[in-house]
C-alpha cells in the first residue's frame, strides 16, 4: 500500500508539469428519449493516468463512459450532443467509423460477460476480428501477452483451451481484461470492475490497473470511495447528470471544494 | 325419470343446499370465538360439493358397469335400470346433503375441503390427457399387430413397392396388394427437405434481423403480423400449393424446357417450408433473444461490426437451441397432412427428383381411410402401421428436440 500512495504521489506531483489529455469533452449532453441524462458535462482526461467516476447510483456516470467509445449508439433513442474528442479529433463527427473507434477504446463492463468460448478464444476474439496477426504464432503471442499483462497467465497456462466461462468470477473478470488488451486500446474504459468481485480478486484488479496506467489511459466508474483512493489519480464527482467537481484525487477526497462531494464522501464512511 | 329431469332436481338439490348452508353458517360463523373463519359463501361452497359429487361419482360408476363387460354380471334389466338408477343418485345427493349441512359448524376446515377438490380435479385433468394419450398409442400398436399378420414386416419396412388395393373379389387381378412403405418414406424425407431448405434460412435470418436489425417500432409491427402467417389453416396454404405454385413451377419449367409436374414435390415443399417459416422464426427468436446483452457489448465493445457479433457470439451461443427449434420444425414437417394431400399426390414414386410427383406417409394414410373399407383389412390395417411409424419418429425428434432446448437454456439460468 505504501508502494502505490507514493506512486500515487509522484503521479500527483507530475501532474503539476504541463498535462497532457488523450480526451476532451466539452459541453456533453445525452438524452434518452426525453429524459435528460447527461447535462452539460465537459471533463478532460488526463494520458497513461487512472481517472475515477464517483457519484451517486443513476447520476450517469455509465452513460458518460459509454458515449466514449460510443456504446451509446447501439441504445435505441439514445442522443448525445456536444464535442467529444479523442486525440483532438471529434468521435461523433460524420464519418468516424465507431466500429475502429471501439477498437482503439476498449471497454471493461460490471458483470464479468467472457464469451461462451474458450479462453484462449475469448482473448483472440479481438485480433481475429481486427486482423491484428499474420499467422498462428503471431496470434499465440497476441494471447499470451495480453494473459501475461492481466496477470491470469500463471493461473490457465495448461487450459487455454477449457471453456472461459468456467473460470471464478475474478479469473473471468482478468480474462474480459486481457481481452480488451488484445486489441492494443489506448484508452480503457471499466465500468464497476470490481462490483461482482471478492475483495481478494478486487485487490488483484486493482493491483493490474496500476500497472496497466504505464502504458493506458484508463477511466474507471466505482462506487468504492476506497477503490478511487487507491487507484485513480484524477477523480471527477457526478451528480444527477453534472460534473459537480474534479481534479486531483488527493484533493477531491481531503479538501473537496463542494459541499456535495464533502457529502457523499463522508456519507461514504460514516 | 329420464336424465334431464334428474339434472335439474340434483342442480335444485345443491342450490338449496346453497342457500341452507350460508344461512347457517351465518349463525355459526356469528357465534363462533374464532380470529378467522371461512365466508359464508365457502360454506355454501361446501355444501354444494357435498350434494353434488356423490351422485356424480355413485352414477358414473354405474353407467360403467352398464357398458363394460362387468354388465353380464350384474345383469339387471333395462326396466330396474330406468327405475333405480335415478333413485341412487337421488339418494346419494340427499345423503350429502344432509350429512354436510349437519357439519356446519365454526370448526368445519371448510377450506381445505375446497382446496382438496381443487387438486382432485386439476390431478384428473392431467390424468386424462396422459391417459387419452397412452390409449391412442395402445389401439395404434395392436391394430399395427393385426396389420403385421397379414403382411410380413420385411415387406413392409423394405419392400419398395406402395400398392395397397386389394382385391374386392377373389377372382381380381393383382388380388395381393404390395405394401413397402420406403417410396412413402422418401417421399416424405424429400419433401421435408424441401421444406427445410426454405424455412430454414428464411425463418433464421427474419429472427436474426427482427431481433438484431430492426427498430422497435418496426419489430413491434412485424412479429405480430409473423404469427397471423402461423395462424393461417394449413388448408389454405394447401389451395396456395396446388392451385398457385404448382401450375407456376409447371410454367416455369416449360419456359425453360424441362418437365415439372404440377403436382411436383418442389411445390408442396416449398409451400410447406412457407407455412414452417413463422414457427422457425419465432422459436429462434425467442432463442436468440435469450443470449444475453452482456455477450453482445462485449462484442461490440471490441470493436466488432454487428454482423461479426451475430456471426461469431450470437449464433454460436444460441446454436443449440436453433437446432432444437429445427429439428422441431421438422417434426412439423412430417406430421403435416393436409398441404401435402391437396398438392403433393397419390403417385408413390421412389424418385429423389424434387420435379416429379411423390407422396408421403400422411397422405397415404388418408387415402387408405377415406371412403367405405372394411376395418380388418390389410389395406385398412396398414393406415395404422405407417401412423404408429410416423408416431413413433416425430416423438423421437420432439423428444430429442425439448432436451436440447432445455439443455441450452440452463447454460444462462
Ligand atoms: N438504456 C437506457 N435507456 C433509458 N434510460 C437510461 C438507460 N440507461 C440509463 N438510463 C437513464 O440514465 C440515467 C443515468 O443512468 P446511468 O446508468 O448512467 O447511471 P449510473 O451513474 O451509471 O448509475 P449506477 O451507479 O447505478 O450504475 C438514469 O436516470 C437512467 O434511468
Ligand atoms: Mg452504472
Amino acid at each position: 500500500m505504501n508502494v502505490q500512495i507514493q506512486a500515487e504521489k509522484s503521479a500527483n506531483a507530475g501532474m503539476d508539469v504541463a498535462e497532457e489529455f488523450v480526451i476532451e469533452t466539452r459541453n456533453v449532453d445525452v438524452f434518452y428519449g426525453d429524459n435528460h441524462a447527461i447535462k452539460g458535462v465537459s471533463l478532460n482526461i488526463p494520458k497513461h493516468q487512472v481517472t475515477a467516476l464517483i457519484g451517486p447510483s443513476g447520476c450517469g456516470k455509465s452513460t458518460y463512459l459509454r458515449c466514449l467509445n460510443r456504446m451509446n449508439d447501439t441504445i435505441e433513442g439514445c442522443r448525445v450532443e456536444g464535442e467529444i474528442l479523442l486525440d483532438g479529433l471529434d468521435i461523433y463527427a460524420s464519418g468516424v467509423d465507431e466500429v475502429l473507434l471501439r477498437a482503439r477504446v476498449g471497454m471493461v463492463f460490471q458483470k464479468p460477460n467472457p464469451f461462451p468460448k474458450s479462453i484462449y478464444d475469448n482473448v483472440a476474439y479481438g485480433p481475429r476480428i481486427h486482423g491484428l496477426a499474420a499467422n498462428k504464432d503471431e496470434l499465440d503471442d497476441i494471447v499470451l501477452t495480453s494473459l501475461e499483462r492481466a496477470g491470469l497467465l500463471k493461473e490457465v497456462q495448461d487450459r487455454l483451451h477449457s471453456m472461459g466461462t468456467g473460470l471464478s468470477g475474478g479469473q473471468q473478470q482478468r480474462l474480459c481484461i486481457a481481452r480488451a488488451l488484445a486489441v492494443r486500446p489506448e484508452i480503457i474504459l471499466m465500468d464497476e470492475p470490481c462490483s461482482a468481485l471478492d475483495p481478494i480478486a478486487t485487490a488483484k484488479v486493482e493491483e493490474l490497473i496500476d500497472e496497466l496506467k504505464e502504458n493506458y489511459t484508463i477511466i474507471i466508474v466505482t462506487h468504492s470511495m476506497q477503490q478511487a483512493a487507491r487507484v485513480s489519480q484524477k477523480t471527477a464527482f457526478f451528480h444527477l447528470g453534472d460534473v459537480v467537481e474534479s481534479g486531483p484525487t488527493e484533493k477531491v477526497f481531503t479538501s473537496p471544494e463542494d459541499e456535495r462531494t464533502q457529502g457523499y464522501i463522508t456519507g461514504r464512511f460514516g | 325419470m329420464s336424465f334431464y329431469p334428474l339434472l335439474i332436481v340434483l342442480l335444485l338439490m345443491s342450490a338449496v343446499g346453497y342457500w341452507f348452508g350460508s344461512k347457517k353458517a351465518l349463525g355459526a360463523v356469528r357465534k363462533s370465538t374464532n380470529f378467522i373463519t371461512p365466508r359464508p359463501h365457502q360454506f355454501g361452497l361446501y355444501v354444494v360439493i357435498w350434494a353434488l359429487v356423490p351422485p356424480i361419482l355413485l352414477g358414473a360408476i354405474w353407467i360403467l358397469m352398464q357398458v363394460t363387460p362387468l354388465q353380464m354380471e350384474v345383469g339387471l334389466s333395462q326396466q330396474v335400470n330406468r327405475v333405480l338408477f335415478p333413485v341412487i343418485v337421488l339418494l346419494a345427493a340427499g345423503g350429502g346433503l344432509y350429512f354436510s349441512l349437519q357439519k356446519i359448524g365454526p370448526d368445519l376446515k371448510v377450506r381445505k375441503t375446497i382446496e382438496g377438490l381443487v387438486y382432485i380435479v386439476l390431478i384428473l385433468a392431467s390424468i386424462i390427457s396422459i391417459l387419452t394419450t397412452i390409449g391412442i398409442v395402445l389401439s395404434l400398436l395392436f391394430e399395427t399387430i393385426q396389420f403385421f399378420k397379414k403382411v410380413p414386416m420385411s415387406e413392409f419396412f423394405f419392400g419398395l413397392t406402395w400398392s395397397p388395393q386389394t382385391a374386392l373379389r377373389a377372382d381380381q387381378v393383382g388380388s395381393s396388394g404390395a405394401f413397402g412403405s420406403i417410396p412413402l418414406f422418401t417421399g416424405t424425407l424429400l419433401i421435408t427437405c424441401i421444406a427445410m431448405c426454405v424455412a430454414v434460412p428464411l425463418g433464421l435470418l427474419s429472427a436474426i434481423y427482427m431481433t438484431e436489425y430492426a427498430s422497435q417500432r418496426f419489430r413491434s409491427v412485424v412479429k405480430p403480423m409473423l404469427e397471423i402467417l402461423a395462424g393461417i389453416p394449413t388448408v389454405v396454404y394447401g389451395f396456395f400449393a396446388a392451385l398457385t405454385v404448382g401450375v407456376f413451377f409447371r410454367d416455369i419449367g416449360d419456359a425453360i424446357g424441362i418437365d415439372i409436374v404440377s403436382e411436383s414435390a418442389l411445390a408442396a415443399g416449398v409451400v410447406m417450408g412457407m407455412m414452417i417459416i413463422p414457427f422457425v422464426s419465432s422459436l429462434s427468436d425467442d432463442i436468440i433473444m435469450a443470449v444475453p446483452q452482456s455477450l453482445r457489448d462485449g462484442s461490440y465493445g471490441l470493436g466488432a461490426t454487428k454482423s461479426e457479433t451475430v456471426r461469431n457470439v450470437i449464433l454460436p451461443a444460441a446454436l443449440p437451441g436453433i437446432v432444437g427449434a429445427v429439428l422441431l420444425a421438422v417434426s412439423r414437417a412430417i406430421g403435416e397432412t393436409m398441404i401435402v394431400v391437396m398438392a403433393a399426390g397419390f403417385a408413390a414414386n421412389l424418385t429423389a427428383n424434387p420435379l416429379e410427383a411423390v407422396t408421403t406417409v400422411t397422405v397415404q394414410i388418408v387415402g387408405l381411410l377415406v371412403g367405405d373399407q372394411e376395418f380388418d383389412s390389410a389395406k385398412t390395417l396398414a393406415a395404422f402401421a405407417l401412423a404408429l411409424v410416423l408416431f413413433i419418429v416425430t416423438l423421437c425428434l420432439n423428444v430429442i428436440a425439448l432436451l436440447v432446448v432445455r439443455k441450452y437454456r440452463e447454460k444462462y439460468d
